[in-house]
């Protein structure tokens, strides 16, 4: 093992002095494909008027987090990333992220950042992420076919009771119309996304408080699972639902789907790329008819040890800046400072509102597990969510779920 | 190809007489020098990486943070995960169908397109078309063929009147294990079909002749002459298949994501979950060990097979 | 049995010899047509099967943009050829034209360095006696064994020490690795099968080692660099996760990474369009190489075998 050990030395020593000296003035961000224009309308702008200047790539979503891990590993990773803001614990944790703590709270604006954002980017008491984009998920519906139905195009479902009842007018309009549509074949991601605000909104949550229970087996959850079975049931979803791992995660925006829950990003989608859909945003809600919502997004990290930490810190205040806010929300994205949010909303799309507005009921789960207990398309909830929704046996998919997830948390502790 | 590995080594140099004794100090270092290039590579990009994978699996590796030195507790991990039992199981079930299915289909084909008749040059290229095309891309290609809305077959089927809705074929275990195993035979069966033919061509003509003028029929002949003569084509075309069926990874990842319900995680798709997905690049160094030890057993195994058809005649 | 022993056993019909000899001509001539027409039917749907996936996808291909969407219900374009789908195919990542380049890049590198590597190590494992011989070819078969997927983090680390990281070489030099148990078990076979009295000549001439290999033994082992050269490029132009893991810039990304790109979807759709065409790219060079070189890849196959 000895040999081994030299060699790596040697190989280091070797990759220390190959250590490229990349001319300081350009920026290495990653960032996941289908992240949007909004980003990458504000980096354009930023080169246009910077001599710092920001260089993106493009990684495919489901292979982000992976690539990333893996260029640290190897001394190749980028200056900074956009990540899923869920992920940042579970990187900071493993001290691989720069620490923004002293500069980020030295911005004037610094307690009006999206708050789930940052408490996520916290690790004890530390910050190392800061919002870059905040996505919540809203409940939208296709007003042409509410008409077409002879439904009040104006009127925004409340409750569940509704949105089925909606659903079948809809299904009924014809063999390729569709009532509801969800991704439900094994994408843990877009299920914490638009499920779990079903049972955030009355009060239950699949994991306790401090993250170490899980907590999946609730009446709430119960009744939600009987929701969705009710309308798959009924013929209601379209049969690809049960495969969509989260490629098919806008079937919205086909124009023959009647209503589903989305994210507020899909707004600016909908709005620029799909202007012939014409449709109604409110909040999604619970089984009980409380709204609630998730507050998902990126949070923008730097990698530790960046020699461009400065150069990062100059791009981050650009996207902060009125100018910045403006671009990324005219393409799409909502404000990541409250208090100029107003302001920066102003004279577009007012759906974009509803996003806003939901951030006040959002809830985020806090998990260093995230990956391996919801969002792995191979996790007990991807998984959990197929079985109860579409599996004959749901009381053998709550416990299975119940017993994975906990064994997952029990590990890692 | 294993066979050659155990056959003895040429003797190139027998034939030349007592002059080769005094070259033969300098003729082993140009050998060793025309191999070196081959070798750098191998132990660059093959051995070491292996070692470094033993060294790991031996660590709590996470992919980020520091490492930790646990000896063995990877090894004894991995006998009580269920998850990885269960990935072994499905692996071992996937190879066994698919294995079966491809000879099913590769050994007609291989007969079909034995004898020299018209067409049978454009026939056997047909059949070989898919096999050059990689896997990654037939994978998609089906994944695509396989949509409910998108796709052929569901709205086929659908066309023809023979379902009233289309099904989605990727949402069930049972249809969408049938879809692969369908994509996987596509692909696969002419390249088995060629190892066969060239088995098939390498029996003498006469001999099947004279079985016939013995009043043999098709199937006799077939069973009691052509198999038992084919024994080495058939083990040779065994071990492709199954090694390559326990190294399955892609036709999951991309057409299934490993569902319906995690029921579709092979041992390669177990690995990669763990060191990519979960970042337990230890754990996933010691499955790979394991995994690594299995096909030495098994192609051990099959080499004892080959020898066994290769006494006799 | 047969029609044709009714006749030879029937005393009526054997009595007027020629006549029943064309009988049993013709009824020969009509069975074997039969045959051939059950044949070549069975034919027909074996072309279907194994080559209908291509002829859909590649029809649906120049489907235009909305009707991409839909079932390929009939392949064709109904509404006018269209190149949508390989326009949108452009629109992912740097545009298929780089993407192209660096597959073309890395797979013709590859059998370059695959047939150079192969060749001399093929020449050295056949023609020299050296210690540890039989190990080494084994350890270089012994490749095959291993799941690359395994290995695929410590081939990065090593890759990022040796500074090939995100390089299109560093790739390269992976493919190659991969390619070394077949291409070096192919060429040993392939020199092991040339008469050793055209060597000696040729030493006898005065033409020694890499002289000796490329003058007079390369043209004699050409058949089997060709099937070297086939199987390294169809392999490096198909091969989508080491390339996946390695390369992590946009510019540097191969065509299959795209690929994947393409299947994870975009804003929440997958462009299914834009899945054919990328599959048609893919396709046609490894179909464009394997018909052109066709007699070389099947001879090598079944060499293989044989051995």
């Amino acid at each position: 093992m000895t040999v081994i050990k030299t060699l790596l030395a040697a190989t280091s020593l070797a990759a220390l002095m190959l250590a490229q000296p990349a001319s300081a003035d350009t920026i290495n961000m990653w960032v996941r494909t289908g992240i949007g224009d909004s980003f990458k309308e504000v980096v354009k702008a930023y080169n246009a008027g910077h001599d710092d200047k920001v260089q993106l790539t493009e990684v495919p979503y489901t292979e982000l987090v992976q690539k990333y891990a893996t260029a640290i590993a190897g001394g190749q990773a980028p200056d900074a990333l956009s990540m899923d803001l869920i992920y940042t614990p579970a990187f900071a944790a493993a001290g691989q992220l720069e620490d923004l703590t002293d500069w980020a709270k030295s911005l004037p604006y610094f307690n009006s950042l999206s708050p789930s954002h940052v408490r996520l980017g916290t690790y004890q008491d530390r910050l190392y992420g800061l919002p870059l984009s905040v996505e919540t998920s809203v409940f939208a519906w296709n007003k042409n076919l509410y008409r077409k139905a002879g439904l009040d195009p104006e009127k925004a479902p409340a409750t569940w009771e509704e949105i089925t009842a909606n659903a079948q007018k809809i299904r009924a309009l014809g063999d390729d119309t569709y009532g509801f549509y969800f991704s439900g074949g094994g994408c843990g991601g877009c299920m914490i996304f638009t499920f779990t605000p079903l049972v955030w909104g009355a009060g239950a949550d699949i994991l306790s408080a401090d993250g170490k229970t899980a907590t999946l087996d609730t009446p709430e959850m119960r009744k939600a699972v009987d929701i969705y079975r009710t309308m798959i049931k009924k013929d209601l979803v379209p049969a690809i639902a049960a495969s969509d791992n989260g490629a098919n995660f806008l079937s919205f925006t086909n124009g023959r789907i009647g209503q589903q829950s989305l994210g507020a990003f899909a707004i600016g989608t909908l709005v620029t790329q799909h202007p012939e859909i014409d449709f109604g945003v409110t909040l999604i809600p619970g089984v009980n008819g409380k709204p609630s919502s998730f507050a998902g997004g990126d949070n923008l990290v730097v990698t530790k040890g960046t020699p461009r930490i400065e150069e990062v810190k100059t791009f981050i205040q650009y996207i902060y800046s009125m100018d910045g806010q403006k671009i990324m929300a005219k393409y799409g994205s909502l404000p990541t400072r409250g208090d100029i949010a107003d302001e920066v909303l102003k004279g577009l799309d007012p759906r974009m509102a509803v996003g806003l507005k939901a951030i006040s009921v959002a809830k985020t789960p806090y998990t260093l597990q995230f990956n391996d207990l919801i969002n792995s398309n191979n996790g007990p909830w991807a998984a959990f969510i197929t079985a109860a929704l579409f599996g004959d046996d749901v009381d053998g998919a709550f416990k299975t779920a119940q017993e994975d997830m906990q064994s997952i948390i029990d590990s890692g502790q | 190809m294993t066979s050659v590995v155990s056959s003895s080594p040429l003797p190139a140099t027998r034939a030349r007489g007592h002059s080769r004794r005094r070259r033969r100090a300098s003729t082993g270092w140009r050998g060793l020098a025309y191999i070196a290039p081959a070798m750098l590579l191998v132990l660059v990009f093959f051995v070491l990486p292996v070692l470094l994978t033993v060294w790991m699996s031996l660590h709590n590796w996470p992919l980020m943070g520091a490492q930790k030195w646990i000896g063995l507790k990877n090894y004894t991990r991995l006998l009580s995960d269920a998850r990885f039992l269960q990935a072994l199981n499905f692996t071992a079930f996937y190879t066994l169908v698919v294995t079966i299915a491809i000879f099913a289909v590769a050994f007609p084909l291989a007969l079909f397109v034995e004898k020299q008749r018209r067409f049978v040059g454009f026939y056997r290229t047909v059949i070989f078309l898919p096999v050059v095309v990689g896997l990654a891309t037939a994978s998609l290609l089906w994944a695509w063929l396989a949509n409910v809305d998108s796709g052929f077959f569901s709205p086929l089927l659908r066309l023809l009147g023979l379902v009233d809705r289309s099904p989605n074929l990727l949402a069930r275990f049972d249809t969408a294990f049938l879809t692969i195993i369908v994509m996987v035979v596509w692909k696969i069966a002419g390249f088995t079909m060629i190892l066969l033919l060239t088995g098939l061509q390498a029996i003498p003509a006469e001999l099947d002749e004279a079985a016939r003028i013995d009043g043999a029929r098709r199937f006799q002949r077939f069973r009691h002459l052509t198999l038992p003569l084919m024994r080495r084509t058939i083990a040779l075309a065994l071990i492709v298949s199954i090694t390559g069926s326990i190294l399955a990874f892609d036709q999951f990842y991309i057409m299934t994501s490993g569902g319906p319900q995690n029921r579709m995680i092979s041992v390669v798709y177990y690995i990669f979950n763990q060191s990519f997905v979960s970042f337990n690049l230890g754990y996933g160094a010691a499955l790979s060990i394991v995994l690594l030890a299995i096909l030495v057993v098994i192609s051990i195994a099959q080499l004892k097979l080959l020898k066994i058809g290769e006494e006799r005649p | 049995m047969t029609i044709t022993d009714t006749f030879a056993q029937h005393p009526v019909l054997s009595a007027d010899r020629p006549a029943q000899m064309a009988a049993a001509k013709a009824l020969r001539a009509a069975r074997a047509r039969k045959g051939a027409i059950a044949y070549h039917t069975a034919g027909a749907a074996i072309v279907l099967f194994f080559a209908a996936p291509f002829v859909i996808a590649g029809l649906s291909s120049f489907r235009n943009g909305t009707e991409a969407q839909t079932a390929p219900l009939p392949p064709w374009p109904t509404a006018g050829f269209s190149v949508d789908s390989y326009r949108t195919l452009d629109s992912f990542g740097a545009g298929i034209w780089q993407h192209t380049v660096n597959s073309a890049l890395v797979s013709l590198a590859t059998v370059l360095l695959t047939v150079l590597v192969s060749l001399l190590a093929g020449y050295g494992f056949s023609r020299y006696r050296f210690p540890f011989k039989n190990a080494l070819f084994v350890l270089i078969i012994a490749t095959l064994m291993i799941p690359f997927q395994s290995i695929l983090t410590p081939l990065f680390i090593i890759l990022a020490k040796l500074g090939l990281n995100n390089s299109l070489f560093g790739l390269t030099l992976v493919y190659v690795t991969l390619q070394l148990p077949f291409s070096v078990f192919m060429m040993r076979n392939a020199f092991d099968a040339v008469p050793k009295e055209i060597e000696e000549a040729a030493r006898i001439d005065g033409a020694r080692d890499l002289r000796l290999l490329a003058r007079v033994l390369l043209p004699l082992v050409l058949p089997g660099v060709a099937t070297v050269a086939i199987f390294a490029f169809l392999n490096a132009w198909n091969e989508f996760l080491a390339a996946l893991v390695l390369l992590s810039s946009n510019e540097h990304y191969t065509l299959p990474v795209l690929m994947m790109a393409v299947r994870a979807g975009r804003l929440g759709a997958i462009n299914w369009g834009a899945v054919q065409a990328g599959v048609v790219v893919m396709t046609i060079p490894c179909l464009f190489v394997f018909l052109l070189l066709q007699r070389y890849y099947m001879r090598g196959l079944m060499a293989g075998a044989v051995k």
